[in-house]
């Protein structure tokens, strides 16, 4: 019976000890958002000098949604200071805004990307985005991500204005993904943050001036 | 894995000797080979184990032993960059190791034999590594199976005669072929020690 017993106690700690997978602390791993960006190593920053911004609205992208909407102050506390950070980093880079009506060099998408799947491969995106400019699509250079999946992202992209092809298409030249913002001890602190991370690691992105 | 469970516990109904026992045990381990990747100290690691003495012999034991470790380390937010692409953020490093070992110990019974045993003995068997990097809700794993060789040594307490329960106190020494391309971790080495209780079978 005491064998028993001891087959049994065996099998029970086997099993918790197979079974316990400790995980890692989530405050620690959700106070910073992940910020990658990439570069159309082609582009020369230091011949644009102008940029446009959408004013306190951002789109917003969902798979679970065929009908892409927009975020606007003031239903969304959340676009203005995303927008107004952006717009700090650049003018700090020697950018200036100027009107969308005024041929700026460069134009500024903002969007949240909601439960996007991301893979490690080619990514070719095509998003519309009806709000900016009237351009019925642009393509993307192909790049290499590296999330495999992705619940919320805050994506900024810059667009070459001065290349466009005779399809009417544009060049995105820079974007940044940062996420995931649905998991975020404070939202738009960390998104802030993870904004100036995003120009702090392309030192590339300046007019040099 | 529950193959392996599977045998361990046939192999201990069988049962061979009034001296066999049982052992559950704590099992820190420390990192010896690429630590850079990890190589902060792993507390939480438990090891069980079973021993039979052939004959009427209190000087060799053959056994089995199964042990789980959990190593792990914060990494404060880095840089990296590939190609055009940069990726900035702070990550943790995590290997959760399992070890299946059939194992032979010889002893030295003190003085009249009756409580103290120092052994010394080698396990070989396989190690299954799971290496995981957890980034905010991110995560990337690889996994893999090994081949690991054990030596060891330690002490052997009996309080009493020889049913009476005990302690295991022991260093050993692990080292596995495990490797991980996507990790760059070519192969698993660690220190460890082992506190336990011992558990006679009849």
């Amino acid at each position: 019976m005491k064998s028993v017993k001891h087959i049994l106690l065996a099998s029970l700690f086997l099993g918790l000890l197979v079974g316990c997978q400790p995980e890692p602390d989530e405050q620690k791993l959700l106070d910073e958002l992940v910020v990658s960006t990439n570069v159309d190593e082609a582009a020369d920053f230091s011949s644009y000098r102008t940029y446009a911004l959408p004013t306190d609205t951002i789109g917003f992208v969902s798979d679970t949604d065929p009908n892409d909407s927009i975020l606007f102050h003031p239903r969304s506390n959340y676009p203005r200071p995303v927008l107004q950070q952006i717009e700090s980093n650049l003018n700090a880079r020697g950018f200036t805004r100027v009107d969308r009506n005024d041929n700026p060099d460069i134009g500024v998408n903002v969007y949240v990307v909601n439960n996007l799947n991301l893979f490690q491969s080619v990514y070719y995106p095509n998003y519309y985005y009806p709000y900016y400019y009237g351009y019925s699509s642009f393509y993307y250079y192909p790049y290499v991500n590296t999330y495999v999946y992705n619940t919320g992202a805050l994506v900024i992209e810059i667009i070459d204005l001065n290349d466009i092809n005779p399809q009417n298409q544009v060049k995105v030249v820079w974007n940044a993904y940062m996420g995931d913002i649905y998991s975020t001890f404070s939202l738009i602190q960390q998104s802030t943050e993870a904004i100036d991370q995003a120009f702090v690691q392309s030192p590339y992105l300046s007019t040099g001036l | 894995m529950k193959f392996l469970i599977q045998i361990f516990l046939v192999f201990v109904a069988a049962g061979l000797n009034a001296q066999d026992f049982f052992y559950i045990s704590w099992n820190p381990q420390i990192p010896t080979s690429e630590t850079q990747w990890i190589s902060d100290a792993a507390t939480s690691s438990f090891k069980v184990g079973y021993r039979a003495f052939p004959g009427n012999s209190n000087r060799f034991s053959i056994g089995v032993d199964v042990n789980a470790t959990t190593f792990a380390q914060y990494l404060p937010t880095e840089t990296f960059v590939s190609g055009n692409n940069t990726l900035t953020t702070d990550y943790f490093n995590y290997i959760y190791q399992y070890g299946f070992t059939a194992s032979g110990q010889y002893y030295w019974p003190l003085g009249e034999g009756e409580h103290f045993f120092p052994y010394a003995g080698i396990g070989l068997g396989a190690n299954f590594n799971e290496y995981t990097r957890y980034y905010n809700i991110y995560d990337e794993t690889d996994n893999n199976w090994g081949f690991l060789v054990r030596p060891e040594v330690g002490m052997l307490v009996r309080f009493g005669g020889r049913r009476a329960p005990g302690i295991l106190a022991g260093v050993h020494y692990d080292w596995s072929t495990n490797r991980s391309e996507q990790f760059n971790y070519e192969n698993f080495s660690a220190l460890g020690f082992q506190l336990g209780v011992v558990l006679f079978n009849r």
